[in-house]
């Protein structure tokens, strides 16, 4: 029996309310019968287990591993000083498999162990005694970088992990000759990407064929780099297979390259198959959350409400190692300021070691975090010349052919166009008494030229099957957002074919083309461009093979050929007779999509991107005066991804981007009670539930731009970006002050409310 | 070593009788994924806070991860995978499938199975009752709305 599959979705770019095609992958998802990380098991698989550190800050004295190695069931035992031990990292090189002299907070991997089942992988942890020595530790991000702090790193002296300063125009003479200008102290704390399904790697080592890692990947190829560094192994040895995967959101660019590296270890050691399986419990205390960050931000303006210029100091919170927090601090400090038309900013940035969880990345890169301030601070501005924060942002917000303070050039752009949609859909001139509402605006590169200057685009591969199907062959990971279905349906649109009929490849990084990732909202612009050029690669080859088959030249309608006398030609068929006549070779389309360099200089001025999304959200929410309780009424989302490939998908990316967007504004963020994570449980660290969330309203202004394939753009990123100003604005205009500390409880705004805090 | 721990369980499982020797102390969970090798059903937290896990016991949605094997001594109990048998796909994944209402699918066996013992016990509910129904199974992608309209949509047709 054969499942039914969804042939009766449209293959034309879905236009159409409630219609969209949608990859056959979610028939096995929906069934049960997708196989995730956690669900793998190999034939003589062993469990690892890791022991981690119980003190924020220690030397390590001794590691004594005899009663584990001891006991039944046990087949390997690893400890720093025992491994080659090389460092690896992302941004930085600050990391060992497992610490040698020092841990530098609680959950910092101490030794490893594979045995032949769980609870003896677990009693084996327990057997291992550690005698440290505890060191001082500091927890504050500021502080960190005072003189006389506790140090983490000898090699980055003052815990400075990185940090840029940077001037653009003469930041003094705007602010001194402005009319007005406000200022502003902004927190917000780690956020947890919160995937549901937990981190989980099957590592098989193969004398012949090498390390294979059974783990589901964002970035798989860039993980493969570290891992073979890290292993000492070549790149060819190492291969990245994976399973579907329970989730992303940044949060699995990189994933948790400890498990990956130590279940590998652990293989390599035991000569068995080795499953490494986070808890929930260690996702939030050993995985990689996005950086907490304090902004001190201001801005001047002309009372018309022109913007001059914006200054920030911004310290973010590293945690012991770095991941991708310098990429991220970058991109939390700069990215904002390109929505508007700003002619001078003045920022400086610092990322801090602290004794608490490493960080990584979560959607939006930061993005997100600063448009917390820079929003808020665009309301309070507004709000102290008596203009409409609609107007304002009107005014000021970029337009086709500008050049942005930092060197974005502004292409295709419906920002302006989303602004007034979405406050038009809100009510924004009819606004309800007691009701607050506020707006905020964004924009997110679609892919980084920037990010390895070599390497800038995408690849990809169109292979016309025997059967007549086409297969895509492409390093981009579907994860459920859509990518897959999209490529599905770009490919289709070039081949003049049904999207049922084209399969998506990109399994094994052993196999699929190299691809940087499901990073930087890149996959829709970057990949599908690369899939739309083999597509159309594809097309032409079939042409000439068909119009020799046929002896006379050929058109193409409904996936069959024609042939000017009529004949009817079937892909099959020209596939076949291709194969016969190349002994064997398919008909292959190739795409490589290479974007032009950026004119990115050293201080970091320049094009970063071949396209830009643009996104203006608006926000109705009511504050109960009694408990400073925050509703959010409604939310529209208004965005500018160019064409919209797939509604269906794109309305879902809008939904949970938002949810998300609305998580992190009211409930959502670490805490800490001396470097150990007060809040480690999806009950401490609550997720918006199906309760939790308000009517939201995707708008798509569909902008096209040809920078994207079929003037599309990308949308997975930008969609979490304005919830955060939007509904801080909102907040402060019903309760009628600020806050700028999230999540915005109600607890904080019952406090500010009864005037512990600053009024506006 | 731990056999004198271990009890004669017996269950309906998915519609069929079934007999193991278990633990009574394991999870209902970590049975049926590991001893029955039913692996539909996802495991996201072991703590009751996601709803991943949920199944059927006696028509009512439990997180299983939660759930005693003793517990189940006499009962029924239902999966995803007796959702889709012999062929034909349960009118709730239909929809879900047609709503766009799975996207990395991790929660979707859960929400299904929650969606499912909400129809057999409330056939016609409204958007309220579907939010209130689905409130203890966490999904991180979709925001809920589409999950919403799914089982709504399948309400009216079945």
């Amino acid at each position: 029996m054969i499942l039914k599959t969804p042939e009766k979705n449209t293959h034309q770019y879905g236009k159409v309310e409630g219609t969209g095609y949608q990859s056959p992958e979610v028939w096995s998802k929906v069934t049960g019968k997708a196989v995730y990380g956690i669900d793998l098991a190999m034939p003589g698989m062993l469990h690892g287990k890791i022991l981690r550190s119980p003190h924020p800050h220690a030397r390590i004295k001794k590691v004594d591993t005899t009663a584990a190695k001891a006991l039944p069931g046990v087949r390997a035992v690893l400890t720093g000083a025992e491994l080659e031990n090389r460092p690896f990292g992302i941004a930085v090189e600050d990391e060992l498999p497992l610490a040698v002299d020092s841990v530098r907070y609680i959950g910092d991997e101490v030794a490893a162990v594979a045995a032949v089942d769980l609870r003896t992988a677990e009693r084996a942890i327990k057997a291992i005694k550690v005698e440290y020595e505890e060191l001082p530790a500091v927890y504050d991000p500021s502080e960190a970088l005072q003189v006389g702090a506790p140090q983490l790193h000898d090699n980055f002296p003052g815990n400075v992990a990185w940090q840029r300063e940077m001037e653009r125009g003469s930041s003094d003479a705007v602010f001194a000759g402005a009319d007005l200008v406000v200022e502003e102290n902004f927190t917000i704390p780690a956020i947890n990407a919160t995937y549901l399904e937990p981190i989980a790697c099957v590592a098989v080592d193969d004398p012949y064929t090498g390390i294979t890692l059974h783990t589901a990947l964002q970035s798989p190829d860039a993980v493969r780099n570290i891992v073979a560094k890290a292993l000492n192994y070549p790149l060819s040895k190492v291969n990245i297979n994976g399973p579907v995967m329970g989730g992303g959101f940044g949060g699995r660019v990189y994933g948790n390259l400890k498990v990956y590296i130590l279940s590998a270890l652990l293989a390599i050691n035991s000569g068995s198959p080795v499953k490494i399986q986070l808890t929930r419990e260690e996702e939030f205390t050993a995985g990689r959350p996005m950086i907490a960050a304090a902004i001190k931000m201001k801005m001047a303006v002309k009372s018309d409400g022109t913007i001059l210029g914006r200054e920030a100091d911004i310290i973010t919170d590293n945690g012991a190692y770095s991941g991708q927090a310098p990429w991220v601090s970058k991109t939390l400090s700069e990215r904002n300021d390109s929505v508007y038309r700003i002619p001078s900013i003045k920022t400086r940035v610092r990322l801090a070691y602290t004794n608490k969880i490493p960080t990584g990345q979560y959607r939006a890169y930061g993005n997100q975090a600063a448009n917390f301030a820079a929003e808020s601070l665009i309301d309070m501005a507004a709000k102290k010349l008596g203009l409409d924060p609609l107007e304002m942002r009107l005014k000021n917000c970029v337009r086709e052919g500008d050049i942005t303070v930092h060197g974005l050039k502004i292409g295709k752009c419906g920002l302006s166009e989303c602004l007034q949609a979405a406050a038009r859909e809100i009510g924004w001139d009819h606004k309800k008494t007691g009701r607050g509402y506020g707006l905020s605006v964004a924009i997110h590169a679609n892919g980084s030229l920037v990010f390895d200057k070599k390497f800038r685009g995408a690849s990809a591969l169109a292979r016309l099957e025997l059967d007549g199907r086409v297969t895509l062959f492409s390093g981009e990971q579907d994860y459920g957002q859509g990518t897959h279905a999209a490529f599905a349906q770009i490919a289709a649109r070039a081949l003049d074919v049904n999207p049922s009929q084209v399969t998506v490849e990109s399994k094994e990084t052993k196999t699929a083309p190299f691809s940087t990732g499901a990073l930087a909202m890149r996959q829709t612009t970057v990949g599908g461009k690369a899939i739309q050029l083999a597509a159309e690669d594809l097309r032409e080859k079939i042409f000439k093979a068909a119009a020799e088959l046929a002896g006379e030249p050929v058109t193409m309608g409904n996936g069959v050929l024609y042939s000017i006398t009529g004949q009817n030609l079937e892909l099959a068929e020209i596939a076949y007779h291709y194969h016969n006549t190349t002994s064997g070779l398919s008909l292959t389309g190739e795409g490589k999509f290479v974007p032009e360099e950026s004119d990115y200089d050293e201080s970091g001025y320049g094009n970063i991107s071949v396209a830009y999304s643009y996104a203006a959200h608006a926000v109705e929410v009511e504050v109960d005066k009694t408990t400073g309780a925050l509703t959010i009424n409604r939310l529209v989302a208004a965005h500018d991804s160019g064409r919209i490939v797939n509604h269906l998908t794109s309305r879902g990316q809008v939904y949970g981007g938002v949810a998300q967007g609305i998580g992190m504004s009211c409930f959502e963020g670490y805490l800490f009670d001396e470097g150990r994570v007060a809040n480690a449980s999806l009950v401490d660290y609550k997720i918006p539930t199906a309760l939790d969330l308000p009517e939201i309203k995707p708008l798509f202004i569909e902008v096209e731009d040809p920078a994207g394939p079929y003037g599309s753009k990308g949308l997975g990123e930008i969609v979490m970006v304005p919830v955060l100003g939007a509904v801080a604005n909102a907040a402060a205009d019903a309760a009628g002050v600020w806050i700028t500390d999230l999540p915005l409880t109600a607890e904080k705004i019952y406090q500010a409310m009864a005037g512990w805090e600053c009024e506006i | 070593m731990n056999n004198l721990k271990k009890q004669v369980l017996i269950f309906q499982l998915n519609g069929e009788p079934m007999g193991i020797l278990a633990d009574p102390a394991e999870s209902l969970l970590t049975i049926l994924r590991e001893k029955l090798g039913l692996y539909g059903t996802k495991a996201g937290c072991g703590k009751g806070e996601c709803g991943a896990c949920t199944v059927l016991l006696d028509d009512r949605a439990v997180n299983s991860c939660l759930v005693p094997a003793g517990k189940v001594q006499g009962r029924k109990v239902e999966t995803i995978e007796n959702l889709s048998q012999g062929g034909k796909v349960h009118p709730i994944q239909e929809e879900f499938v047609e709503k766009g209402a799975v996207q990395c699918g991790f929660c979707s066996p859960g929400m299904v199975m929650s969606a499912h013992a909400l129809l057999k016990e409330n056939p016609q509910p409204n958007p309220e009752q579907v939010r209130v129904a689905i409130s203890g199974n966490l999904c991180r992608c979709s925001g809920y709305k589409q999950i919403e309209e799914a089982i709504l949509s399948a309400a009216e047709k079945m």
